[in-house]
């Protein structure tokens, strides 16, 4: 009876334990449902089967260079903040062959004849939205478009999930990027005590809900959704003031705060792995003992590695200031230059996840500081 | 970008094959190979401006970015690459044989602005093995000398065993190119100049509005090039250096050569040096 | 020999000494003579006394400097209007630092070094013109010593890099 009023933009309530049948509908028409499980004591995406995988009544505590399991004796299954994982690891995985080449004689390339894995992303932060976006510009250029990427992402199926209970850490308010998911998901969960609100964003989303036991969204419940989501504004751990960034950065390249910063960072290149935007990465052989078949594979790569900047007339960066000074200006500068956005959302993944507890939105306001000084 | 021949818009990184047809040899630890694909029809195709460069694969040890140092006309029969041997990739192909497999992707990156530079008169400075990509500008100015100008190489090696190509200068000269030689050190048994290529900017009388500049060698050099250029007031728009990084991909995807906004995989090799101005005395940018 | 004519046709080609007052350009062309060299021919070596600050008309002049089981290092070479023995002017140790020869045939303007010396400690406008004159000498001298000394065509870690 519902079916023929189910639109895309439409807003309905779902019972909780229909989630199940969500994933089973996707798992149906062929998805891998992904999302987030609970393993030694952190959080990851994985594969998840039903609504137990969920990491039910748990919280992150997350602060510079901290991030702690807390329960909270709540019954909800989305209130956690995520851990150093992002989505991106499904769209360009950080360890991937490419083609594998053998020598028979002269060589030759060995078709690699597996179809791009179609994943559903269960529980998708509206700076996660954010950050598949941006990487979108980077791997699909009018001019360039990645295949491996281009094709996972194709085949993507995306349920987000509204951010009720933000971290110590984040900041997505300051990007323009959350705590609501806009735009750019097939459907956008909001997870009341009750209930499910979900938003329909595509034809495929709204296919699937039509299977399930959804009821038309009461004014209350939207109403309940909409004040979670204003006071989860207010609950950001952090704030970026984003005026002019690019002109600051590229402006102040010899800044004695790069010095100071510089002395901290460990060059571990954490913060590039867990940025769920940052897209570098290198290609290296891996050959037999008898030097005939060679894999040729894919690895995320981070100009914190003291060889990515290697090339016959030296290293480019040295210095872990330079390399640091890079991260900062690329991310929050050249990026827009580059694809027309900055290349931050604001998801505090590398406040939370930096060894160091260097935190780029202090950082930043530092560099201010010296500036105006 | 300019298209690009040999890569497969479905196939990340995956090359072509191209057969080493011949090594010749141009200093101790240069040589140039020239590569024909085995494939017919994709040497057929294959085009690429002067100042591009091609990525060369040797399983098992990797890509390397490599100049194309021949003749733009000529890359329908052959392609060659002046190779120094400084790292695993090239130490790896020194050590191939003609008849041997490389694999190829390629022609990217900007060119120099052949067309651009019409009608001024040109100076080519460059070092070392910064010759190579400046070679196939030279083939092209011979091949249409009468659209430029005064054209003058000055070039510049460690010593004068180090000087590329030296058997062509002749030819060059004979076609009217003021052929400008410099090394760093030599013994009683070299007649010719010893110094550096910028202090050559000494003896020339430019006229800076009819002036453009080419400039490649070892990013110090450039500095000094380009430092000596603007003392002579030539635009920063006909100041044209071409750059050298850390290049994996080619397509201004992998992220390993960016410089400010710019992946010089693709936004370069070659940029005005008005594009570049704002990070070129940047310390390690 | 060379004609007092000559010498003044040969200064008056070196755009520096077209800046000079008359008066100025006649007490240097006092002091100046002409040498004409062959290639092979040495200027001065390495030790001589320093006596005379060339500049070079015609032709090429190396500098070199002798080491032990390498021989002459050659290490600058000079061209049309380049000066060579610029320490004769401002001398400390009253010896040529390196030596010079002649590579090709050529002419050289020489300036008389104890006198130039003198004629700038009594006018000091000619001689501040002659020191500045100097000073950008040295500076191009350093460019190139220093572009030079780092080496910037050797590689800086051979045993390092992926390509």
């Amino acid at each position: 009876m519902i079916e023929r009023h189910l639109a895309i933009s439409s807003v309905v309530s779902l019972p909780k334990t229909e989630l199940d049948a969500l994933l089973a509908g996707l798992r149906h028409n062929g998805y891998q449902t992904v999302g987030p499980c609970l393993k030694d004591e952190g959080l990851v995406y994985a594969g998840i089967e039903s609504l137990a995988d969920l990491p039910r009544g748990v919280i992150s505590e997350q602060a510079a260079g901290k991030f702690r399991l807390v329960q909270t004796g709540q019954e909800r299954y989305f209130d956690i903040i995520p851990g150093g994982q992002s989505w991106k690891q499904f769209l360009f995985p950080p360890r991937l062959t490419l083609f594998t080449a053998q020598k028979d004689g002269r060589w030759r390339i060995a078709p690699d004849g597996e179809p791009a894995p179609r994943y559903a992303l269960i529980g998708v932060r509206a700076c996660e939205l954010a950050a598949i976006e941006i990487q979108d510009r980077a791997f699909m250029r009018e001019d360039y478009a990645d295949p491996i990427y281009r094709a996972r992402r194709r085949n993507l199926f995306i349920v987000a999930v509204n951010c009720l209970h933000p971290a110590g850490t984040c900041f997505c308010v300051s990007l323009g990027s959350g705590p609501r998911a806009e735009r750019g998901y097939d459907l956008c969960l909001t997870e009341l005590d009750d209930a499910f609100l979900v938003e329909i964003g595509s034809e495929l989303g709204r296919s699937l809900m039509t299977e399930l036991a959804c009821e038309p969204a009461s004014a209350y419940l939207q109403n309940a959704a909409n004040q979670g989501l204003e006071q989860a504004v207010k609950q950001m751990g952090r704030h970026l003031d984003t005026s002019d960034l690019p002109q600051l950065l590229a402006g102040n390249l010899d800044a004695e705060r790069w010095e100071q910063v510089g002395k901290r960072c460990l060059s571990c290149a954490n913060c590039t792995l867990v940025c769920p935007t940052c897209f570098c990465w290198d290609a290296t052989d891996h050959t037999d003992l008898l030097g005939k078949v060679t894999r040729r594979e894919r690895v995320w790569d981070s100009f914190f590695n003291p060889a990515f900047s290697y090339f016959a007339g030296g290293n480019t960066r040295p210095a872990i200031r330079s390399r640091y000074r890079q991260w900062l200006t690329h991310k929050l500068g050249a990026w827009k230059e580059q694809y027309g956005t900055l290349g931050c959302v604001g998801c505090g993944r590398c406040i939370t996840w930096c060894p160091a507890g260097i935190d780029l939105t202090e950082e930043i306001a530092a560099l201010r500081e010296e500036v105006e000084a | 970008m300019t298209p690009t021949a040999t890569t497969h818009p479905e196939r990340l990184l995956e090359p072509d094959w191209a057969e080493i047809t011949a090594i010749t040899p141009e200093t101790e630890d240069i040589s140039t190979f020239w590569l024909r694909f085995e494939a017919p029809a994709i040497q057929e195709h294959y085009r690429f401006q002067p100042g591009q460069f091609n990525m060369l694969y040797l399983p098992g040890y990797g890509e390397a970015a490599i100049s194309i140092s021949s003749d733009p006309d000529e890359s329908r029969r052959l392609v060659g690459h002046t190779i120094r041997f400084v790292g695993n990739v090239t130490r790896a192909i020194n050590r191939l044989k003609v008849g041997d497999l490389l694999g190829l992707r390629g022609p990217f990156s900007a060119p120099w602005p052949m067309d651009a530079i019409e009608g001024k008169d040109v100076i080519l400075a460059s070092g070392g093995i910064g010759l190579a990509p400046l070679r196939p500008a030279i083939y092209h100015i011979l091949r249409h000398r009468e659209r430029y100008g005064k054209v003058i190489l000055v070039y510049g090696a460690r010593t004068p065993r180090d000087l590329l190509y030296l058997n062509e200068y002749e030819e060059w000269r004979k076609a009217d190119i003021d052929v400008q030689i410099t090394v760093d050190h030599a013994d009683e048994t070299w007649s010719g100049r010893v110094g550096v290529v910028p202090m050559w900017f000494y003896h020339f009388r430019i006229d800076p509005r009819k002036t453009a500049l080419l400039t490649c060698g070892p990013e110090i050099m450039i500095r000094f090039v380009v430092f000596e250029a603007l003392a002579r007031r030539i635009p920063t728009d006909y100041i044209y250096v071409s750059l050298e990084r850390n290049m994996k991909c080619g397509q201004g995807a992998c992220g390993h050569c960016q410089l400010g906004p710019y992946f010089i995989c693709k936004d370069g090799l070659v940029f005005p040096f008005s594009a570049l101005e704002p990070y070129f005395n940047v310390e390690e940018y | 020999m060379t004609t007092q004519s000559e010498i003044l046709a040969e200064l008056e080609k070196i755009p520096w000494f077209r800046e000079l007052k008359a008066e100025h350009f006649q007490r240097m062309a006092a002091i100046a003579t002409l040498r004409r060299v062959k290639a092979g021919e040495t200027l001065f070596h390495e030790g001589d006394k320093e006596d005379y600050l060339y500049i070079v008309m015609e032709g090429r002049v190396a500098l070199d400097m002798f080491m032990p089981h390498r021989g002459k290092v050659r290490f600058y070479t000079a061209e049309e209007m380049d000066v060579i023995g610029w320490s004769s002017v401002t001398p400390v140790v009253h010896q040529r630092t390196a030596g010079a020869i002649a590579v090709m045939d050529g002419l050289v303007v020489a300036l008389d070094a104890e006198k130039l010396r003198q004629i700038c400690d009594e006018d000091h406008d000619l001689g501040y013109l002659v020191m500045r004159r100097l000073a950008n000498i040295i500076a191009g001298r350093l460019m190139v010593t220093r572009l030079q000394l780092v080496d910037m065509f050797a590689h800086p870690d051979k045993e390092g890099g992926n390509d």
